[in-house]
């Protein structure tokens, strides 16, 4: 006998235990599917109020008196307000921030600077001149790596609340750029004493205000920092106090270190921003629906230095050598390889600002006339070593090729060079110990200012790496009283006109002028006003996101 | 009696040498011909004899090699492991940060080996011909072999860039808040606080990096495996075992599997010290903020104590690691005397 049941109406009965099954089935994929479509506790803004950018951090702390890093001067231009700034890519025109308008005395030794009103802190405090002769006095009196961009400022004063003023020792027309530096970012003294902070001249060793400055801001920037994880993430999100609001709720950057992973990363929509990508990448993602590629002018300079002490720099200390050097490489071959939008150097100083040579004035590759300049030195034959940071991928450039195609260059007018990799402590530790024989190496700005490559002048900071001092030659010392002349010349023509012959000699000094890479960066297509800046990389408050 | 003694003899140890392995590495990183000061100040800093003279009075670096280690010492049997000079925090912060992601990302890779390695490597050692063994043979050469860079790499281009399976590396959504720390592994905080989404997405996160991690151990122990089993099911108890008309599967898992497993247990221990210890590439490749990055980037920039504290953090576990798997191998095998 059948033992089916029969039904109300006439259909079949469903059994309770299938009834049972089918209702727990469907609550416990209901439960599923919100578990796994729901948006996490705690997620943050959806998308469009959140900036996610990806970059190989460069942060050693967030204390803006304490550090000159890029990922540092890129947060701290969020968070922090200096007296003037400039906009996007531009290192040329100064623009005004805190301070509406400046002005300079006939002797060019004092900056008056008029405050903007109704500037808040974080804390809700209104900023006055106080708060920058604190914040600018802090940086100078902790004497650590920033504190040389004060150098040559005598006092800075607060007359009323709404002034400042920099005495200088001599002329400096560099101290405009000079305090857009976000290591001169304004802090609010109040908090920042509070937590341990001096400005005083035994700030050395009273301040203590940096780890409380690595965590937290106390500024009026755009921005305030919510949290930082060394090496690992900073989290910045709007400063409702601020007198200017940023165009995204809440920025993420997060320490992707492989240029890869930053790329993969960026096609599949996970950042929002790839910073810190080579040209490798660059090229790869080119071609990606939904990503857009730029590549922006950095000021950094790659260069070859040769040691004019001839115990070091044994045949590389003979400027007919040296000479040789120059008219042997291959530009256009080096130029390919610094990637695309790079710019040949003629000198020097960086063409980024007024005053350098043009790059049609770069010497030519002529090997006839290196090699006769090495049989003139009684030289045919030379051989030496060039060090190199061994894998350095520095601004898009990748050192390894380049190092190999100087070589292959040298070698075809005879000069025998081993290449000599090393980590970048060891090459440092060389560089700096004045003991590299010769040696490729940059120079990025520490501010937008032609004054910061006065460096290599004779006696300055890396002439004397090269051991090039005013005493080594009559040239080297005119050059030197040349520079000094530039940096104190207020008209701004006659600065440039004199930048322009400084470079021209720096160019027969112990160097060997390469170029200008410019450093890819790519973004999502919803971004707009991404632009790279060479002091500061990106400024977050001027980034949208559709 | 025994063994309570033989634990607390080697808990009593366990602080010499720790000051031990803190000499050690003191004097191995003060071995490198290079200076902080180079590695911590920019070009110009780096040229003015006023900032290093100042960097190095503030960090200590202008004493003799004698004293600065003894004050390390000092602040050592204070709880204080020194500031770091990467992070300007404390030693201990940072450990206290970084070690817990490790520690996840080494536990996720531990039961990953486990669950797969060790049944693998049974069913290899009973099935000595066939498929399984050949699987086994393959698992075990792969992950002992593949450089563990490259398969992190490709790993996400495949599972993350190419069929969207896995999300983008790090331990969590960019989006998403941590939950608030409790025992400092985000799946375990998570879950106490309620937010079973963020364990979800910290789950999703661990997966790639965990699987990756594990090879090497799953390679290992899954060779292990086999020829512990191979060994054990040859042995006279086996055979008695079979004679007495026991089912198959039951003499080899609850006879002979038990005792092959033994030495695998040994080996567990380790490979979890290898697992944290060894992190740091699948760290840095799936940018795992953990143990092993702060360790990758303490070394390149001489960062004196932050290099100590991952020293002697490093050397305590294996010293617990270790002390555990004789305990527990005491335990479990009542042949063994310790002590």
């Amino acid at each position: 006998m059948n033992r089916r049941r029969a039904s109300v109406g006439g259909g079949s009965r469903i059994g309770r235990r299938a009834l049972f099954g089918t209702a727990g089935a469907a609550i416990g994929s209901a439960w599923l599917h919100r578990l796994l479509d729901a948006a996490p506790a705690g997620a943050a803004p959806a998308a469009g109020g959140t900036l996610l950018v990806g970059e190989g951090f460069d942060i050693a702390n967030l204390d803006p008196g304490r550090t000159l890093d890029l990922t540092s001067n890129m947060i701290n231009l969020a968070v922090y307000d200096t007296l003037v700034t400039f906009a996007g890519e531009d290192l040329k025109t100064p623009k005004p921030r805190l301070a509406t308008s400046w002005t300079v005395s006939p002797d060019g030794k004092t900056y008056t600077f008029k405050l903007r009103s109704g500037v808040r802190f974080e804390s809700g405090r209104e900023l006055t001149s106080e708060d920058v002769k604190w914040s600018f006095d802090r940086l100078k009196n902790i004497e650590s790596q920033a504190a040389f961009l004060l150098d040559g400022v005598d006092n800075v004063g607060a007359p009323d609340p709404q002034t400042v003023t920099i005495t200088l020792q001599r002329p400096k027309p560099s101290i405009i750029p000079i305090v857009s530096h976000p290591s001169l970012g304004v802090l609010d003294r109040v908090v920042v004493q509070a937590q341990g902070g001096d400005a005083g001249a035994d700030a050395k060793t009273k301040d203590h205000a940096e780890s409380f400055l690595s965590s937290h801001s106390a500024g009026t920037g755009a921005f305030r920092l919510v949290s930082y994880s060394p090496n690992n993430e900073a989290i910045l999100a709007r400063n409702p106090s601020s007198w200017r609001q940023p165009h995204v709720e809440r920025v993420v950057l997060k320490n992707i270190l492989e240029p890869a992973s930053q790329q993969l990363q960026l096609e599949r929509g996970s950042i929002d921003i790839a910073d810190t990508i080579g040209h490798p990448q660059a090229d790869a993602l080119v071609s990606r629906p939904g990503v857009v590629v730029r590549h922006s002018m950095s000021a950094t300079t790659f260069y070859l230095l040769m040691n004019l002490d001839p115990k070091i720099g044994g045949p590389f200390s003979n400027p007919k050598v040296q000479q040789a050097v120059r008219y042997a490489l291959d530009y256009e071959g080096l130029m390919a390889l610094a990637g695309p939008g790079a710019v040949r150097l003629a000198g020097m100083l960086t063409p980024a600002f007024p005053g350098a040579l043009p790059a049609s004035e770069a010497v030519k590759t002529d090997r006839a006339r290196a090699k006769a300049l090495l049989k003139e030195a009684n030289l045919t034959g030379a051989r030496g070593k060039l060090s190199y940071v061994s894998g350095w991928v520095r601004f898009g450039v990748q050192i390894d090729p380049v190092v190999q195609k100087i070589q292959a260059d040298l070698a075809t007018v005879g000069i025998q060079v081993e290449l000599n990799g090393m980590p970048i402590l060891a090459a440092k530790q060389l560089f700096r110990g004045g003991n590299a024989q010769f040696l490729i190496w940059s120079w990025a700005p520490d501010y937008a200012d032609q004054d910061d490559y006065l460096v290599f002048l004779p006696g300055r900071l890396v002439g004397k790496y090269a051991h090039w001092t005013p005493e080594t030659s009559p040239e080297a010392r005119q050059l030197a009283a040349l520079g000094a002349q530039a940096e104190t010349e207020i008209d701004t023509q006659k600065r440039s006109a004199l930048y322009q012959r400084v470079d021209h000699m720096l160019a027969q000094g112990p160097w060997v002028p390469l170029f200008v890479p410019a450093l890819p960066f790519a973004f999502r297509s919803a971004v707009g006003g991404a632009t790279y800046n060479a002091i500061w990389e990106l400024d977050l408050a001027a980034i949208t996101k559709s | 009696m025994r063994l309570a003694r033989y634990v607390v003899r080697r808990v009593l140890l366990l602080p010499v040498l720790l000051v031990g392995v803190s000499v050690l590495s003191f004097v191995l990183s003060h071995l490198v011909p290079a200076d902080p000061a180079t590695a911590f100040l920019g070009q110009r800093a780096a040229g003015d004899p006023v900032v290093v003279a100042a960097f190095k009075h503030r960090w200590g670096l202008d004493r003799p090699l004698p004293v600065q280690y003894w004050i390390y010492l000092e602040g050592l049997l204070h709880g204080d492991m020194g500031t770091s000079l990467s992070t300007r925090r404390p030693v201990t912060v940072d450990l206290r940060e970084r070690f817990p992601a490790t520690v996840e990302l080494a536990i996720g890779a531990m039961v990953l080996s486990v669950v797969v390695g060790v049944p693998l490597g049974l069913f290899a050692g009973v099935r000595r011909r066939g498929i399984a063994a050949d699987a086994a043979r393959a698992v075990s050469l792969l992950g002992v072999s593949t450089p563990v860079f490259w398969l992190g790499l490709m790993a996400i281009i495949l599972f993350y860039a190419e069929l969207g399976w896995a999300p983008a590396p790090g331990p969590l959504g960019l989006e998403v808040t941590p939950p608030p720390t409790i025992t400092g592994l985000l799946i375990p905080d998570a879950v106490l606080a309620g937010q079973f989404g963020v364990a979800l997405d910290a789950l999703k996160h661990l997966a790639l990096p965990a699987a990756v991690l594990s090879t090497y151990s799953l390679g290992s122990l899954t060779r292990l495996m086999r020829s512990t089993m191979i060994e054990t099911l040859t042995e006279d108890y086996v055979r008695t075992a079979r004679a007495k008309g026991l089912p198959h599967w039951s003499v080899v898992v609850r006879h002979a599997a038990r005792n092959a497993f033994i030495p695998v247990l040994t080996v567990m221990g380790l490979n979890f010290g290898n697992l944290l210890a060894g992190a740091v590439v699948t760290e840095t490749v799936f940018s795992w903020p953990g143990l092993g990055q702060y360790a990758f980037e303490a070394a390149s920039s001489l960062d004196f104590a932050a290099i100590m504290g991952v020293g002697m953090l490093i050397a305590l576990t294996y010293l617990v690691m270790s002390l555990l798997v004789d305990v527990t191998y005491a335990f479990i095998d009542p042949r063994v005397r310790i002590g």
